[in-house]
């Protein structure tokens, strides 16, 4: 070995410390990669573990939903908004039927807005169950994922009794819902909410409350209240970091101003406020604010007519709506404007879930490759939506 | 210097930075007792499942489900009882249905529903692309004569897709009403 100014020099005539250290490694996570939850591939630098940047690539679920809608009724769209978000198809119908009513002045019966915030209540359940149960497997337990998908199956059972379907529900129609719920089934959700309070105690302390599945959230992907005001960020990941921002509470649409029921935020009771582990607490916490709801439907719930009065040839009157609804994976905003015809002449959508994966170049330089799974995983995007 | 990886805290957020406290022997003792009690806990919750709980895996080609009446299957029409009106096809979003109708001669013989509406049009053709169907059930609420409806099967793969075309006036799909439809 040789050495020029006192470095000791490798044999192709460089510092050796230079040869060993190379480039960043540009790593593609995805697009099939179970941990990004659909297809959203990820291409990130690394140095050896940390990572250094990451850059979301998105269009890979593109269906042109905007484009369609503005050749479909009215009534044709519901079906596809149910694709959009498909692990809460319920949510994504009401927010479009109730920017329509809004524009034609429809009122929709006390029957069907009690069935409306029901069946959305337990849309919450079963997609935070999914979110969960899914969380849990990035994270290396199997067995939660599990009981959490026994227990959306229940819901699925439910809904498919109701509406026909088990994912895809075409339920909630304009002026008000398709089905009628019988005694017999509502008398079976009682049933399960009350089975489903006990059960999840149970799987979180199975699953949040054990010190390996701690160790691996507390203080990893932290998103400070800031950043999330600066990105828009919306729903359990606003709450996460500890602001109470619930549209159900702050601007009420449906029924939700009658009822009673609490704001779950993030504390930092393992580490950090905002960090993984609170956005997962906040859907726990969440599930119980959900059967909360749910029970008070149960009690209120009256006898009557289940749809409103709506034209038969739907032409909806010159002008433009913003509709945003709380969905389970934060607000779902529908802009619309209509030039008075049969069909929408534009309809956007503002998704919760875009917002949120373009954060993730801000938070996951400095994380090792294994909390960016974590922190991917806990802002619980869903493609079809980002993508539309 | 190009090749050489920049120090992590250039481009590293520092709230993102590794949290690491300084680990003393209680610490450390603490983190081990955690772990085993939790740990401990967890496995009390699944040890239930051996014995306390049933299995909920439904064996599948054994065990079939039998599916709630009013689930969104296969669709099925009754081609006797259709009037030709049309309006499945206007209402379905992904413009699956296909109908052919002429006016019915005025020299033949009457024909009615089983709801008494007279049909007045000679269906010639009615085909549904079930693989281009989105099972949405908008079709069939929008029929006069509740001959479209959706039935509880759940089991109809093909190898191709042209399989997938029902041609609702053969033979062998009519026979069908005999055997499911709700």
């Amino acid at each position: 070995m040789s050495s020029i100014d006192g470095k000791e020099m490798g044999e192709l005539g460089q510092p050796v410390s230079e040869k060993i250290k190379s480039d960043l490694l540009t790593l593609n996570m995805g697009p099939q990669h179970p941990a990004t939850h659909g297809v959203l591939r990820v291409e990130i630098k690394t140095d050896s573990e940390i990572v250094a940047e990451a850059i979301p690539h998105l269009g890979y679920l593109h269906r042109c939903f905007e484009k369609h809608a503005e050749h479909l009724d009215y009534r044709g769209i519901i079906p596809f908004t149910d694709r959009m978000d498909y692990l809460a198809a319920m949510s994504m119908e009401w927010g479009y039927c109730l920017a329509i009513e809004k524009m034609l002045g429809t009122e929709v019966p006390r029957r069907a807005q009690y069935l409306r915030v029901m069946i959305a209540e337990l849309q919450r359940i079963a997609s935070h169950c999914v979110y969960i149960g899914t969380y849990g497997i990035d994270m290396g337990a199997f067995t939660v994922f599990l009981y959490y998908f026994d227990e959306r199956e229940k819901i699925l059972r439910i809904f498919e009794e109701i509406s026909g379907a088990r994912m895809l529900y075409n339920y909630i129609w304009l002026g008000g819902v398709w089905n009628d719920v019988t005694d017999d089934q509502l008398r079976r959700i009682e049933k399960f909410i009350t089975e489903l309070t006990e059960n999840v105690k149970k799987y979180h302390g199975l699953f949040g409350e054990n010190k390996i599945l701690e160790e691996r959230l507390a203080n990893v992907g932290v998103i400070s209240k800031e950043l999330a005001y600066e990105y828009g960020a919306t729903g359990p990941v606003l709450r996460g970091s500890g602001v109470e921002w619930d549209l159900r509470k702050k601007r009420p649409y449906g029924i939700y101003e009658e009822l009673d029921f609490d704001v779950a935020i993030g504390q930092g009771l393992k580490g950090q406020v905002g960090d993984c582990w609170d956005r997962y607490h906040v859907r726990v916490q969440e599930i119980f604010e959900s059967i909360k709801i749910i029970r008070q439907c149960l009690d209120g719930i009256e006898e009557g007519s289940i749809m409103g009065k709506v034209p038969k040839v739907l032409k909806v009157p010159e002008g433009e709506i913003y509709m945003r609804t709380e969905c389970p994976r934060g607000e779902l905003g529908y802009h619309l404007v209509s030039d008075g015809g049969k069909t929408p002449y534009r309809l956007k959508v503002k998704s919760s879930c875009f917002t949120h994966v373009s954060m993730l170049p801000d938070l996951a330089p400095g994380q090792m490759v294994a909390d960016l799974v974590a922190t991917i995983g806990s802002i619980d995007i869903v493609l079809g939506e980002i993508d539309r | 210097m190009s090749g050489i990886t920049p120090d992590i805290s250039t481009y590293a957020n520092k709230d993102n930075m590794l949290h690491q406290e300084d680990l003393t022997f209680g610490k450390w003792l603490k983190n081990i007792w955690q772990a085993v009690t939790t740990c401990f806990k967890g496995l009390m919750i699944t040890g239930r499942y051996i014995v306390a709980v049933k299995p909920v895996t439904i064996e599948y080609p054994e065990v079939r489900e039998e599916l709630p009446a009013n689930s969104r299957s296969r669709l099925f029409n009754d081609v006797d009882n259709c009037i030709s009106c049309l309006q499945c096809a206007a209402a379905c979003p992904v413009d699956c249905i296909y109908i052919t109708a002429v006016r019915r001669d005025k020299e033949a013989p009457k024909l009615k529903t089983d709801d008494g509406t007279p049909i007045k049009l000679d269906l010639r053709q009615y085909t549904i692309d079930t693989a281009l169907c989105c099972y949405c059930g908008l079709c069939t609420t929008v029929c006069p004569t509740q001959c479209l409806t959706h039935t509880t099967d759940y089991e109809f793969s093909q190898y191709t897709v042209s399989e997938m075309k029902y041609d609702y006036l053969a033979e062998d799909i009519r026979s069908w009403k005999h055997r499911i439809v709700k």
